[in-house]
């Protein structure tokens, strides 16, 4: 999808399959005690719409025929950097709960800091130990909420 | 429950105690921040935030909450004079002729005159929220389910119709939003819907994770691939002379008025008014053409717009309980997070809670220009954080606001989803603020059709026979006509504009 047209199409259609997909369920919802507002009532409205829109927009840029705007998609080394920060997310939500909140950060904050200016490493570790410690004495000591802790100061 | 002094002055009270003004202080210096730094907006900032002031009684935490995001409006302006980048679409205007002056070697002067005429709207804006925001109140006590329903249904047609031409996109937006927050058990019959027998999903998505996600997380995304540069500028003497003052004052007091009275309408954020107000100075100006070379007047006409437009979201947010912006819409479900329901009858049942706010914002605001002014310097080198620093940084503070919810990875899950659906909606030109008002009142729009149609025995005509619902529902509908007239005259593809949060 190089440009906007295109991804007008694509999403249109994918829009109007979501919509149908939410009538759908929206038609299996237990009805329970009569009510002046059925719980279907909204997904039911809101699943048309999501319906009707994607097939408009689907049809209003398959007609289009003039100047087609490009989307700024980053090049190759964008991409990988893009999905390598979300897969580093992943991984420091992941490694929360067995590791801890103050070590998970360290990692997740080296690693990601590491990743984005390879030739900054001291600058990355120094970066993790100054969040892991302000998560560890800011969130859990000083405002005293349930983060995991893990292994490390249990 | 109209004006008063009294309460206005029991107001003053309860913000001046030390706690209360430790955390206008935190919220001014926060917002300050969230301001300068690029990647990081106030809706996002206050939704971060919210879950982690559960520690903190109601009144301080809204306080900090208010404070962080008229605090933006005055960080904003920094980065786009300095380095010509405007951190949010409300500040290009600044930008303009801010970043002229700044190579003209005249940033001090430029970020001062933005400090205060930041100030000066700030302050008349807070005078109107002081008068307006309880007389409205009074009009919205004679308010039922249909007048409620009416109206949030006119504020979601307003957002999507200034949507700039993504008039489809924008439907699609607001639908999307609405069945996120339907996810989950009905509240009133207990079923459960659009759960696909997730029992996570039972629960319900919590609106922090999807704003969260939709602004943090995907700018973060956009920051990343297109790798951020910084050009620093000089600053120099900060003192404005005062010839560059009484060339402002005028600036000054007309952005104020139209950042004001366009802020109480919804979906007029200040993205818009600083435009309206940078294009109506050009216009009075005697010299129009010293205009985008570093008139100063340019500087100060988006800067009192954008302030005046912040406190003018208060009025309708506390009279009525509608969100004008995505920020508000934050607000709004941190109100309601304390269990306070915003509308008239916060004026009648918690007068200490909403004129200790009121009186807090004054407060805040000569916060602000003190903290302002003497430490420009400082604002403007941290601007230039490098952002593979800020970037983790800002994801650091977006997963701990998240997980502090309820202390439960999905929700962080979820930002990361909707992180990946902000940066697509981004990229294919969907405008993010209707899903974010959306996702924030579906529940009190479910609720209230459900409750009119109870006194109509389910007749919908109640929306269009009681007087004042009749006209919002119009309004509504002339908004639809007014934007599906332009889809048609029209020939360009669907992009929106570009929104700040």
């Amino acid at each position: 999808m190089k440009t906007l047209r295109q991804a007008d199409i694509a999403g249109g259609c994918f829009l109007a399959f979501l919509g149908l997909f939410i009538l759908y369920a929206a038609s299996n919802i237990r009805l329970g005690v009569e009510r002046a507002l059925s719980p279907r009532f909204f997904p039911s409205v809101l699943g048309f719409l999501i319906f009707a829109c994607g097939v408009g927009l689907a049809v209003k840029s398959w007609r289009f025929r003039g100047e087609d705007p490009g989307i700024h998609w980053p090049d190759r080394q964008g991409f990988v950097i893009v999905v390598v920060s979300l897969l580093l997310i992943a991984a420091y939500n992941a490694l929360m709960k067995p590791l801890g909140l103050p070590l998970a950060t360290f990692l997740y904050a080296a690693a990601s800091i590491g990743f984005l200016k390879p030739e900054r490493w001291g600058v990355a570790i120094v970066s993790g130990l100054v969040l892991g410690a302000v998560s560890y004495v800011v969130f859990i000591r000083l405002l005293d909420l349930s983060f995991p802790m893990g292994f490390l100061f249990e | 429950m109209s004006f008063s002094f009294e309460h206005l002055f029991r107001g003053f009270e309860i913000a001046l105690t030390f706690q209360n003004i430790f955390w206008a202080m935190v919220g001014c210096f926060i917002g300050t921040l969230v301001g300068v730094l690029p990647g990081i907006g106030p809706a996002s900032g206050i939704a971060i935030l919210l879950p982690l002031t559960t520690v903190l009684p109601p009144t301080s935490a809204i306080i900090m909450m208010a404070a962080i995001y008229y605090g933006a409006m005055y960080g904003g302006s920094t980065t786009a004079i300095v380095v010509n980048i405007p951190g949010e679409a409300s500040s290009v205007p600044t930008a303009i002729d801010g970043y002229e002056m700044a190579k003209q070697g005249k940033a001090g002067p430029a970020l001062a005159i933005a400090a205060i005429s930041s100030f000066v709207a700030g302050t008349l804006g807070l005078v109107g929220l002081t008068f307006f925001a309880p007389l409205l109140a009074d009009v919205a006590v004679a308010f039922g389910p249909p007048e409620y329903f009416a109206l949030m249904f006119m504020a979601l047609t307003l957002v999507i119709s200034l949507s700039g031409r993504a008039l489809l996109k924008g439907v699609i937006s607001m639908a999307l939003g609405l069945t996120t927050s339907l996810i989950g058990q009905d509240p009133l019959t207990g079923a459960a819907r659009l759960t696909f027998g997730f029992p996570k999903l039972l629960a319900g998505i919590d609106f922090i994770s999807v704003i969260v996600g939709l602004f943090a997380i995907s700018e973060v995304m956009v920051n990343v691939e297109s790798r951020i540069t910084a050009i620093s500028q000089k600053i120099g003497s900060w003192m404005p002379t005062w010839a560059d003052i009484r060339q402002c004052t005028g600036a000054m007091i007309r952005s104020t008025g139209i950042g004001f009275f366009l802020g109480l309408l919804p979906g007029v954020t200040p993205s818009v008014t600083t435009f309206v107000a940078y294009d109506v100075e050009k216009r009075v100006s005697k010299t129009p053409e010293r205009f985008g070379k570093g008139a100063i007047e340019g500087v100060a006409a988006p800067e009192g717009a954008n302030n005046a437009t912040s406190t003018a979201g208060f009025v309708p947010l506390f009279s009525f309980g509608i969100p004008t912006a995505p920020s508000m819409a934050v607000l709004l479900g941190g109100l309601m997070m304390y269990g306070l329901q915003p509308g008239p009858m916060l004026f009648k049942e918690n007068p200490d809670f909403v004129w200790a706010i009121i009186a807090s914002m004054y407060i805040g605001n000569v916060m602000l220009i003190v903290l302002n002014l003497p430490l420009v310097g400082m604002w403007a080198r941290i601007c230039v954080i490098p952002f593979y620093i800020l970037g983790p940084m800002i994801v650091f503070f977006s997963v701990l606001g998240t997980y502090s919810i309820r202390f439960q990875p999905f929700d962080v899950w979820v930002m990361l989803l909707f992180g990946v659906i902000g940066y697509l909606m981004r990229k294919f030109g969907y405008p993010i603020a209707p899903m974010v008002l959306a996702t924030v009142i579906s529940q009190m729009m479910e609720m209230s059709l459900g409750q009119s149609l109870l006194m109509s025995q389910g007749s919908v005509l109640i929306l269009f026979t009681r007087p004042i619902s009749g006209v919002f529902m119009a309004l509504a509908f002339i908004s639809i006509a007014r934007g599906i007239w332009l889809q048609i005259r029209s020939h360009a593809p669907e992009v929106a504009v570009e929104e700040a949060d």
